[in-house]
């Protein structure tokens, strides 16, 4: 079956040319005009878009006559519907109705909430093409918006709507509407587009580029992350927010330490301090979080225990995650981060119009890149060789940390690397990442249950709650014991001179 | 995907009907539903205004040379779909014969579309033949329909031997009462008498009624050109006495 066609404009975006059309289909076709219908038409997808990453688009249309529906679009796939009531969004895929709907979404969005990304009235005429035989073989949908205000996004649209088996008709329908004026979407002209049209990308910066430009940039984009996730953490929407603006926020610290030669000295006394102070406020929330969304797994690992055995344990969490926020908040509401955000927004316009005027001072974005990729990883490559059988977990917990570095800076400056060769340099580390991930994780979460078991039986609570957290804890130092023995041969891909020699030529030098 | 097969060694006790009826409920709450006409008299492809044409007949589809998908189409019913019939389904059993799974080709061919549906309703034709039996290894519930006769009696109890018997797998055999009259005494004493130990026989009884026969003018289910129906009311209590849960 083809896809179905993009939906079709009229040339200056104004209304559509439905006489015409109709006319024009009924040499073809016995044309059957169904009433218009009034739609609310909400779209919905998760903050980060994984929907239209993927092709698809879900939307909850509400009318009259059929009530409250979901419609699922797929790329090379048939629409999927169900019936829906009363839900509000944001929310998590399981608050989907069960079946084939849910199934197709609940892998791509995840951990994600589906939120409302647009809201719109719209009317939908739909017309139904039927061949001799009086049989629907496509279907056209008239849709315009209610009110006159028409943005591009709100444009009155033709879209044709192939039926399975019938391609051929769909295809003469699709070709009609091109006859009478109709464009596709894609081939609108530059007068079509308006104001609304989302702010062309600044160009990457070249390794001639003084390093200053290029991290201003990239702080920028950082900063711009921490602001769009905010208000998502600020109303709990779902654990990705406030893990999205830790990323940022980490991105932020590694740049800043990274970027010290080409950086004014105040960034380092003032600025790395601060976002350590708002990485120290947000972790607390973040390691519950990470607790609460492990459970399932964790359930997976008991042995004598049974998954309700833990339920205090995630009552526990919950306590916990509730006191942790209201910190959070505070923190996050409070004078201090919201001077800090400001005056970074300032520090960071100011820094980016000094590397826009011409001077001689400071190293370039190649240059920097290069110091700093080739930095890191030395001071990776030592720590690793470093490590034997008798190193304390602290070391790896360090090596793990200098691995971020790195890969924060091969993300940093990837503007001005090889991005081949990049790609394969982020390959080769990945790898010891993980690991060390695996044994830095079991070992935290270890010691953490410890202290949540301690809290939890001086609340009084079950032998059995803590019986089964002990189980986990033996699961736990099993992995890290694990991980502990497959180090040795990661390192040992990490640091294989091929990977060296990729690693510290990422920037193109023989 | 859950597969419902309407089946009955007789004819013309309303296995079209119900199978029509049923797949347009089934997909009227949302389900993808597949409906495949077995049957070479193609009632079921002309109640949907299909014409009754496969690409490479019977013989294309049972031999595997044309893909299932390549046959399906839409009806105009959202997530109904249909698999027409053609009259090259009368040598089917000769085209099963053909193959190495002589009993669970249908099943095999069912499989490959079994991502794009949530429910197969099978519509069979009157016999008993190799195509019931790959019905039967296909189906997770075969529909019967009965007329309440005494001789529709004696063949429900050869079919539920004859299910009971085959090796490997077993639908659940629901039957149902099929264009009943309550005024006749036969037909109250037959409903009465059914014996329900050897299979499960649903609550719901189809009675005969004009408005199921105007199917055929209408050219569509009941549920879709008379909702309110007494008829459309009948069809949606057998089918939530069926529905996947």
């Amino acid at each position: 079956m083809i896809s179905a066609p993009g939906p079709l404009h009229a040339l200056d975006g104004g209304p559509l040319p439905v006489d015409p059309l109709l006319k024009a289909l009924r040499k073809a076709f016995t044309v059957q005009a169904n009433p218009a219908q009034a739609v609310r038409r909400q779209r919905l997808d998760t903050f980060d878009h994984l929907l239209a990453r993927v092709g698809m688009t879900l939307e909850q249309l509400t009318t009259p006559r059929r009530g409250t529906r979901l419609l699922l679009r797929r790329v090379g796939a048939p629409d999927l519907a169900t019936t829906v009531d009363g839900q509000r969004w944001p929310a998590m895929a399981d608050a989907l109705p069960a079946g084939a709907l849910r199934d197709a979404v609940a892998p791509i969005i995840g951990i994600r909430a589906l939120v409302q990304q647009g809201d719109e009235r719209r009317t939908i005429r739909r017309i139904d093409l039927r061949n001799g035989d009086g049989k629907v073989v496509a279907r056209i949908a008239l849709d315009e918006p209610v009110s006159a205000s028409r943005s591009r996004g709100g444009a009155p649209t033709v879209s044709v709507l192939p039926l399975r088996g019938y391609d051929a008709d769909a295809r003469k329908a699709l070709a009609i509407g091109e006859r009478v004026g109709l464009i596709d979407e894609t081939t609108a002209t530059d007068a079509d587009a308006d104001a609304s049209a989302p702010a062309p990308k600044p160009a990457p910066p070249h390794r001639d580029d003084p390093a200053a430009a290029l991290l201003a940039q990239a702080l920028q984009g950082f900063s711009a992350a921490m602001a769009d996730n905010l208000p998502g953490l600020i109303d709990d929407i779902d654990t990705e927010f406030l893990h999205d603006l830790r990323v940022a926020v980490r991105r932020s610290r590694s740049t800043l330490k990274l970027g010290r030669p080409a950086l004014p000295d105040t960034f380092a006394t003032r600025w790395e301090p601060a976002f350590k102070w708002i990485g120290d406020l947000t972790t607390p929330v973040r390691d519950l979080d990470v607790y609460q969304l492990d459970l399932p797994t964790m359930a997976g690992w008991l042995v004598a225990a049974t998954p309700a055995d833990l339920q205090p344990f995630a009552e526990h969490l919950a306590r916990r995650r509730t006191t942790a926020r209201r910190t959070l908040l505070r923190g996050l509401r409070g004078t201090r981060y919201r001077t800090l955000v400001a005056e970074w927004d300032h520090d960071l316009a100011a820094l980016a119009a000094l590397a826009a005027a011409p001077t001689e001072d400071g190293p370039t974005a190649g240059a920097l890149a290069d110091t700093a990729v080739s930095r890191s990883y030395r001071r990776v490559a030592r720590g690793g060789a470093a490590i034997d059988v008798d190193s304390p977990p602290e070391d790896l917990h360090t090596l793990r940390k200098r691995c971020k570095e790195l890969r924060y800076a091969l993300e940093v400056f990837a503007p001005v690397l090889d991005a081949a060769k990049r790609k394969q340099a982020v390959a080769d580390l990945k790898g010891l990442q993980d690991v060390l991930g695996r044994f830095q994780d079991s070992e935290v979460q270890r010691l953490a249950l410890r202290d949540f078991a301690a809290e939890m039986m001086a609340d009084g609570t079950s032998p059995a709650a803590v019986l089964a957290m002990g189980e986990l804890i033996a699961h736990l130092e099993a992995e890290q014991a694990r991980a502990r023995r497959d180090f040795e041969a990661a390192f040992a891909t990490f640091a294989r001179p091929a990977s060296a020699e990729r690693m510290l030529h990422l920037g193109g030098r023989p | 995907m859950r597969v419902y097969a309407t089946y009955n060694i007789k004819g013309g006790v309303g296995k079209t009907s119900t199978a029509v009826n049923l797949a347009y409920l089934s997909a009227r709450e949302g389900r993808r539903t597949l409906l495949w006409d077995l049957d070479p008299q193609a009632a079921a492809t002309f109640l949907f205004r299909v014409r009754p044409r496969v690409k490479g007949g019977g013989h294309g589809l049972v031999s595997r040379k044309r893909p299932v998908e390549d046959a399906l189409k839409a009806t105009d019913f959202d997530n109904l779909d249909l698999l027409p019939a053609d009259f090259s389904y009368r040598n089917m059993d000769l085209d099963l014969d053909d193959t190495k799974k002589r009993t669970t080709r249908l099943g095999q061919l069912l499989d490959t579309v079994a991502d794009d549906y949530d429910v197969a309703v099978l519509d069979c034709p009157p016999s008993i033949s190799l195509v019931s039996e790959n019905v039967m290894h296909a189906a997770d519930v075969l529909l019967v329909p009965l007329i309440p006769a005494t001789l529709s009696l004696r063949t429900f109890n050869q079919l539920t031997r004859f299910v009971g018997e085959s090796e490997g797998h077993r639908p659940e055999i629901v039957a149902f009462f099929s264009i009943a009259d309550r005024r006749k005494r036969l037909h109250r004493d037959v409903i009465a008498a059914l014996p329900r130990d050897g299979a499960r026989v649903a609550d719901t009884v189809v009675p005969s009624l004009s408005l199921i026969e105007r199917m055929a003018e209408h050219r569509a289910p009941v549920p879709a050109f008379a909702p309110s129906s007494p008829a459309a009311r009948i069809y949606e209590s057998l089918w939530a006495e069926v529905r996947p849960s």
